[in-house]
């Protein structure tokens, strides 16, 4: 196929007309169907929060930047990047047209509509010359990351993860290796290292925001908890049928890892507040995580139900997470033993769906 | 050791699979046959326990898969329709994830990995995360779970498709193998040239029904001249346009 053209005799080429329009068309459609998956946004118990700030703009803009920051890699990817590359140089397409797909195809991508969006809103070009460097940057770090994991996959830091010991250590690492591939971790850490900056550079920092920012730490991470087979859906799910294990045991494994990686980031901030926290996170997001299995993309945020389990895990975790902070290490037994109630109750209800299915 | 009466599944108004009584024997290698959306993986899903049936009785190896659900899967192997693997796990995680669960020590779950690995030509492919992996090595991933454990019953839910040629004839002389060490294998597929010369028992499904049922030997005529006879008659339609 040199240059790209179709050199089988006699076949017609699909020169700038009819045949290219045809496949921008179905970019378009299928960066308008990817679009919805972003949706995923409006069931995260984060957002709950920074819309329920929102009637502070200040107080909310830092949320929103940490999020828009976070949402501008999948959304700077190359539209055209969605045509699988065998069926992309399979079609008979001219040089020409080619040319014409690469630049239509950029026109579809949601970073330049937001620029124009921002261009046409603040009548400064300047902003939005800015945030198509920034979405470039974006796309820049994804595309070279991922062809440097291609060509040494050692680099791909989610294989670093360690294989734990036990019976459902494999169960563990690979629960692990999930979270890391939702934006809710990342947002999570962004603010585990604002909570750390904090800490170091403020010249009287208050003990009081610490615990506030460990239960958000987790509230980040808390539409996990009612999610956790999210990214199992639907293949995973059927193996977990398949294994010999108990509805509880496979619970259990999926709530080691949610409260090790939540451990790992609150224990700069306040392991105590964090740790009753996303107890409470896991106990009250195990129902919708049993009966109601809501299928994730990778690389996006977790969307679950904001209502009524959102909600009652923001509540739930707030108060627990203060109420340990304040009554110290023995308010963690009651939020231990409910803990536990909830594993067993709704690792009975898996076991009971398992085989009803 | 495979048994079940009146096996009926609905969904909705639609009855998958109506009444099907059949036994297999420990040991034995059968085959279920029949078009898609004959009934097929619905019964290897009901004999696994992946799905309740509407009616009628299942036992394998004396167990009844709605009441003994662990026991049944301690000792099957299953190679389910959809593969049923972790797209964020490699093939040798996945290996290194099984094992213990059936309580095999490190050790074990290492050589008999590294076996399976290099008997299925997944060697290469090892470290490769199953969302990167082809579709023949996603079926050979969950080919080698399935055997991994050493069970007692096999389920394979059309284990030759998709497959190379060399890696299909080994599958082949394996299960030839353990069925002759005792061990029943149920398969469905779409091969009738590898199922005439693998199976001892054939059932044939149509539409839900079984309309065939008998050891191989008792078949009598090329087994897909006996499909198209009973199952399905090939359809024939002329494409003008094509090469025109």
């Amino acid at each position: 196929m040199a240059g790209g053209i179709a050199t089988v005799p006699g076949e017609r080429q699909i020169a700038s007309g009819k045949g290219v329009t045809a496949v921008l068309r179905a970019v378009g459609r299928v960066v308008w169907r990817d679009l919805r998956s972003y949706n995923s946004l409006t069931g995260n118990n984060f957002f709950l929060f920074v819309l329920l700030l929102a009637q502070q703009l200040t107080a909310s803009l830092f949320f929103v930047l940490i999020l828009g920051l976070l949402l501008l890699f999948p959304l700077s990817a190359d539209p055209l990047a969605k045509v699988p590359s065998e069926r992309l140089e399979a079609w008979p397409i001219d040089r020409r047209g080619r040319v014409i797909l690469r630049l239509g195809s950029m026109l579809l991508s949601p970073a330049a509509w937001i620029t124009i969006a921002i261009v046409a809103k603040t009548s400064s070009v300047a902003t939005g010359a800015a945030f198509l460097a920034l979405a470039v940057c974006a796309q820049t770090i994804s595309v070279l990351s991922a062809r440097l994991v291609a060509r040494a996959p050692a680099w791909d830091l989610l294989r670093w993860i360690p294989r734990f010991p036990g019976q459902w250590g494999g169960l563990v690492s690979k629960d692990l290796r999930q979270m890391l591939r939702v934006l809710d971790f990342y947002l999570a850490l962004l603010l585990t290292v604002s909570g750390i900056l904090y800490r170091l550079l403020s010249r009287q920092p208050d003990p009081e925001a610490f615990p506030i920012l460990a239960i958000m730490v987790v509230l980040a991470l808390s539409t996990y908890g009612q999610c956790l087979f999210g990214l199992d859906w639907p293949q995973g799910w059927i193996r977990y049928r398949l294994l010999p294990l108990r509805g509880w045991q496979v619970l259990l494994a999926k709530d080691a890892a949610f409260l090790l990686l939540t451990m790992v980031l609150v224990v700069w901030l306040d392991p105590l507040a964090g740790f009753a926290a996303a107890l409470g996170a896991l106990a009250t997001g195990h129902h919708a995580a049993v009966y109601t299995p809501v299928p994730q993309k990778r690389w996006r945020f977790t969307g679950g139900t904001l209502l009524p389990t959102g909600l009652i895990q923001a509540v739930v975790m707030f108060g627990v997470g203060v109420g340990a902070r304040r009554q110290g290490w023995i308010y963690l037994v009651p939020d231990v033993a409910v803990y536990l109630l909830s594993v067993v109750f709704y690792g009975r209800k898996f076991d009971e769906i398992s085989a009803q299915e | 050791m495979i048994e079940c009466q009146n096996l009926v599944r609905d969904f909705g108004e639609f009855r998958a699979v109506a009444g099907v009584s059949f036994q297999i024997p420990r040991g034995t290698i059968c085959a279920l046959l029949g078009p898609n959306g004959a009934g097929k993986s619905t019964i290897v899903k009901m004999l696994t326990g992946l799905l309740p049936p509407t009616a009628g009785t299942i036992s394998v190896a004396g167990l009844d898969p709605a009441k003994d659900a662990l026991a049944l899967k301690k000792i099957c192997g299953i190679l389910p329709e959809g593969l049923g693997l972790f797209d964020d796990l490699t093939i040798e995680e996945h290996i290194a994830l099984s094992g213990p669960i059936y309580s095999l020590s490190a050790r074990e779950t290492s050589a008999r990995g590294d076996q399976l690995l290099r008997l299925l030509d997944l060697e290469h492919g090892r470290h490769t995360f199953l969302s990167e992996c082809s579709h023949g090595m996603r079926k050979k991933t969950s080919l080698a779970l399935a055997l991994l454990h050493n069970p007692r019953v096999l389920f394979l839910d059309e284990p030759f498709e998709g497959v190379d040629p060399v890696t299909s004839k080994t599958i082949r002389d394996l299960l030839a193998v353990i069925a002759g060490r005792g061990i029943t294998v149920f398969l469905t597929s779409h091969m009738l040239s590898i199922i005439d010369r693998l199976a001892g028992q054939i059932l044939m499904l149509r539409k839900g029904r079984i309309v065939w049922n008998s050891e191989i030997s008792e078949v009598g005529q090329p087994l897909e001249d006996l499909y198209f006879d009973l199952v399905e008659p090939p359809r024939t339609e002329d494409l003008e346009w094509l090469g025109a």
